[in-house]
């Protein structure tokens, strides 16, 4: 299988500039220096790649929405603040091959007429800092960014920007917000970033692997790119597989790969030769999948939205006979409980209150009649917020009580 | 101006306004917490969320601007369901303390409830979170976490209004607290606004938290006395005393704002001992307590005395930045009309010159006078005086022998007070006749030949002139002590005892000739002066 993301991650010292260089490194960026800036947007729209941080809007429409000739400048931000449980794929390839993110960067803002562009960082990801930061300080001092991109007359700045540890400063607005320095707090939309962003400018969000993606597709074209995938979701994705596996990791696969060969295949299948009983396929805020809901699942945007899930960011957990239904929604609303901004009434009180029942369930101490109203809790938090927190909650609450609602009964009755 | 549907009715709406403004200027009310139209949109509280034709969900009507053919609901089932919501969320982990809380009465969350909730409570006690409570923010500010529905409102006006920035959001998620760095109290001089737009209890005025339960309050409409630009306020009283100044929004004036040293004037008037009896200065050189009607006469006598024997230059009218239009106007009818005098004088610190000096960006204003611009307007700077300096020469020389003088203390007080005071003061000592209106004794007074006792600010209803020139009513909120009056009416009976032929039963009588007499006060709508103000003629009188 090609692999467009994965294929330097296991080479020694991928991490240095010279390595990277002598594996095809930075082509691509030449490549589409010699192109038009238009026409550099014009490739990635016809390669179908989607955004990977977990809404899948298609990455070459959303550069097309940046203004022309704005008198502000535009701004590129990488969104590596990879916070979402069960997700650590952004993670792999900032660890293991900085320079692709570098030149996957390097190309968007050469197409977005971007000067000036920055990694916003997830906190806890301090130690990536610090490779990131020396993989830079390479591409600065071999010319390739700096004031003039490659050789070329184009200055592009790279900052890296470690954020605090919320959550929620993965939401791009949030992210904005966090960068100019105020409290991560998601912004009221309209206006979107590409016309109002960061410092009031033109700006793209782009998660770490959609970027990574892209010195590929402009190095091989976008036809072989597209030729990869289903109809409606090319190329390859990252899947970041934990839970009951024998080898949970990271894998990247063409999209339609079928879940279940997925998880036999890939991951090496569920340890002892338990049985499956749960999939939540693409991170923690999206729909839980039951055994046989898995059966005709494949891995793409439609596929999973038909199943009544989502392709998220692609953080697959796997989950086994022998694991209780409750204890793993309560872990869930816990954390959303925990990273909720605050600031809209419905998720800063639902998050908080949904969790509780859950502790009082695992506790032993709930009522059948909790069940109801979680539901109603569902309800009351779900499309009524500024970003979609409450409604990453809400997704979890829902598919959990009512796809295992046996199990959540029986732990109302005392276990 | 696009036309929009709100609830199958057709409105006419600005360009650019936000839903819940259009549908508040067609007298639809949709629910709010965190929207203030005088502080920039949030949208975090969710309260004003309504159903819009072909938005799949529902969205936030102060963070969502009118378009043309546009079709708003704002109640039906799935809109009340939200909102019913919304309001079961914020009281979760609220206290539910409203028998001990300030705010009872007047709290939107009550309010609301009310109308949309009614529900019983599902959460148990225990499960509530618990927050800091009675933290001491200042001088003007109380505040309870536990209460505040986080809104942001107080967070933004010190960020945008003040531009002081003390109030902020602490922790996350339902641990959110509103609080300022360490504690620190707020320090702004606007800082109690903050408390009238909480729109719960959590932030509650020092000033006035557990005097009175508001529903046993009557509210007047008022305009702050304490200096030139003349806020819109509300006066809250009950049985003659006054419990508390909040700001009434004035767009044009003071928005929805109030300065601090403003709010807290009300103090002032009751700080001291009030005149309530008149006095006359007998043979002896002693003063006497007298019935109006006899101080009354002995002022007239008095006055019409030195004016056979001086003649009318040596009468003076002493007028007063802090007396009403209604006053000014009389008392120089007065002076002139029926004493032959022709000089009239109000300035005892260049309150003319202060009036327009700004003493923030925001509000305030050096001259602390409610009136200057009123004063100016009816003539009362005259050109030969030059102020009450030059009315003491003059009397010094003898060219000034008896004076007619309102006199009121400033409500805002300021370090040259003292001077201004003792100004006037030496002026009345070297008068061979004075007539004193004063609502407030000093010792200086026993010099007075006459002392009117004059109803203070709050207990006359009459006009103020502004620093714009924009006249405005305030109305009367308790009754004066004693046998203390308006100046107006006062100096009315003067001049029905002189035989001024005019009868005015009211201030907006007085006010009503001052529009024919005076050109300035010509254009003035009298509607206008009670609601929003009307801006009077400039032209000459500066």
């Amino acid at each position: 299988m090609t692999k467009v993301l994965l294929s330097n991650i296991d080479r020694p010292e991928q991490v240095k500039l010279e390595t990277y260089r002598a594996s095809g490194g930075y082509r691509g960026l030449e490549k589409a220096l010699k192109l038009d800036q238009a026409a550099v947007i014009e490739e990635v729209k016809a390669s179908g790649l989607r955004g990977r941080g977990g809404a899948g809007f298609p990455t070459g429409m959303k550069w097309g929405f940046v203004p022309r000739n704005s008198p502000k400048p535009t701004y590129l931000l990488c969104n590596a603040d990879e916070s979402e449980p069960g997700t650590f794929k952004d993670r792999l390839l900032m660890e293991r091959d900085p320079h692709l993110l570098i030149e996957g960067m390097a190309i968007a803002c050469y197409a977005l007429n971007c000067h000036l562009s920055y990694i916003y960082l997830r906190g806890e990801y301090e130690f990536i800092a610090h490779i990131l930061q020396k993989a830079l300080d390479e591409a600065y001092e071999a010319k390739i960014l700096g004031p003039s991109l490659m050789g070329r007359d184009f200055a592009l700045d790279i900052f890296l920007h470690l954020g605090e540890g919320a959550y929620i400063c993965g939401e791009e607005t949030a992210l904005i917000e966090s960068l100019e320095g105020y409290r991560g707090y998601p912004r009221l939309k309209p206006p979107f970033p590409a016309v109002s962003g960061f410092l009031a400018s033109p700006t793209v969000v782009n998660n770490v692997e959609t970027l990574c993606a892209v010195p590929w597709i402009i190095q091989n074209g976008a036809a072989a790119y597209a030729s990869m995938g289903t109809e409606k979701s090319k190329g390859t994705k990252l899947f970041s597989v934990s839970g009951h596996v024998n080898k949970p990791g990271v894998y990247e696969v063409e999209m339609g790969y079928p879940l279940l060969d997925f998880i036999k295949n890939e991951s090496g299948g569920i340890p002892n030769g338990r049985k499956l009983k749960a999939v939540i396929p693409g991170g923690s805020s999206v729909p839980v999948l039951t055994a046989q809901e898995c059966e005709s699942v494949v891995l793409d945007y439609e596929s999973l939205a038909k199943a009544g899930s989502m392709l998220g960011s692609g953080g697959v957990i796997v989950f086994d006979e022998t694991t209780k239904m409750p204890e793993v929604l309560s872990v869930i609303a816990d954390f959303y409980a925990h990273e909720s901004c605050g600031q809209c009434t419905p998720c800063r009180e639902g998050t908080g209150w949904a969790a509780k029942i859950l502790r009082n369930i695992v506790a032993g101490k709930g009522k059948r009649s909790d069940l109801e109203l979680l539901l109603k809790i569902a309800n009351m938090m779900e499309g009524k917020t500024i970003c979609p927190l409450a409604d990453a909650d809400v997704m979890p609450i829902r598919s959990f009580v009512n796809k295992f609602r046996n199990e959540f009964e029986d732990f109302c009755n005392g276990h | 101006m696009p036309k929009l549907t709100i609830n199958d009715r057709e409105i006419e709406a600005r360009d650019g306004a936000m839903i819940i403004q259009a549908a508040a200027e067609a007298g639809i009310e949709i629910p709010h917490y965190c929207y203030h139209q005088d502080l920039p949109v949030d949208g975090n509280c969710r309260m004003c969320l309504v159903e819009v034709e072909k938005m799949p969900k529902l969205t936030p009507a102060c963070a969502t601007s009118v378009s043309e053919g546009m079709v708003v609901n704002t109640h039906n089932e799935r809109v009340k369901e939200a909102v019913r919501g919304v309001l079961e969320f914020l009281l979760v982990n609220h206290p539910v303390d409203c028998p001990v809380c300030d705010q009872a009465g007047e709290c939107r969350l009550q309010d609301y409830y009310m109308v949309y909730g009614l529900h019983t409570s599902e959460i148990p006690l225990e499960m509530k979170v618990r927050k800091r409570k009675v933290i001491d923010l200042g001088p003007m500010v109380v505040l309870d976490t536990e209460r505040c529905v986080l809104c942001s409102r107080c967070i933004r006006f010190c960020d945008h209004v003040t531009g002081t920035g003390e109030l902020q959001f602490f922790g996350r998620g339902d641990h959110v607290e509103i609080g300022t760095f360490e504690d620190r109290p707020i320090l702004n001089p606007y800082s109690g606004n903050v408390v009238d737009i909480c729109p719960v209890g959590a932030l509650t005025s020092r000033d006035f938290r557990f005097k009175c339960r508001v529903w046993f309050l009557h509210s007047t409409d008022s305009v702050c006395a304490g200096c030139s630009t003349g806020c819109n306020a509300r006066i809250d009283h009950r049985d003659g005393a006054i419990f508390r100044m909040i700001p009434r929004r004035n767009p044009d004036v003071n928005k929805s704002w109030l300065c601090d040293e403003g709010r807290l004037s009300i103090h002032e008037i009751g700080r001291g001992e009030r005149v309530r009896r008149a006095l006359i200065k007998g043979r002896d050189g002693m003063q006497a307590p007298a019935s109006l009607g006899e101080a009354l006469d002995a002022a007239n006598t008095g006055l019409r005395e030195a004016a056979r024997k001086y003649g009318g230059a040596a009468i003076l009218g002493v007028g007063s930045a802090s007396a009403t239009n209604e006053a000014l106007f009389l008392l120089a009818r007065y002076v002139k009309g029926q004493l032959g005098g022709d000089q009239l004088e109000f300035r005892l610190d260049s309150e003319d010159r202060k009036a327009l000096e700004p003493e923030d960006k925001i509000l305030r204003r050096f001259d602390k006078h409610p009136n200057s611009m009123g004063a100016l307007a009816l003539g009362f700077a005259g050109d030969e005086i030059g102020g009450i300096e030059g009315a003491i020469s003059k009397a010094r020389e003898g060219k000034i022998k008896a004076a007619v003088i309102l006199y009121y203390k400033p409500l805002v007080t300021r370090e040259t007070d003292a001077l201004a005071e003792a100004r006037i003061a030496e002026l009345v000592s070297l008068l061979e006749f004075s007539v004193l209106f004063a609502a407030h004794k000093a010792d200086w007074q026993t010099d007075a030949g006459v002392l009117l006792p004059v109803a203070a600010w709050t207990e006359e209803e009459g006009t103020y002139t502004n620093y714009q020139s924009r006249v405005q009513a305030a109305l009367q909120a308790i009754n004066p002590p004693g046998d203390a009056q308006p100046a107006w009416s006062l100096l009315a009976a003067l001049l029905e005892a002189s035989g001024d032929t005019s009868v005015w039963s009211s201030s907006t009588d007085v006010l009503s000739d001052m529009k024919q007499a005076v050109s300035a006060f010509a254009g003035i709508d009298l509607d206008s002066v009670y609601s929003q103000g009307a801006l009077i003629s400039t032209n000459g009188a500066l």
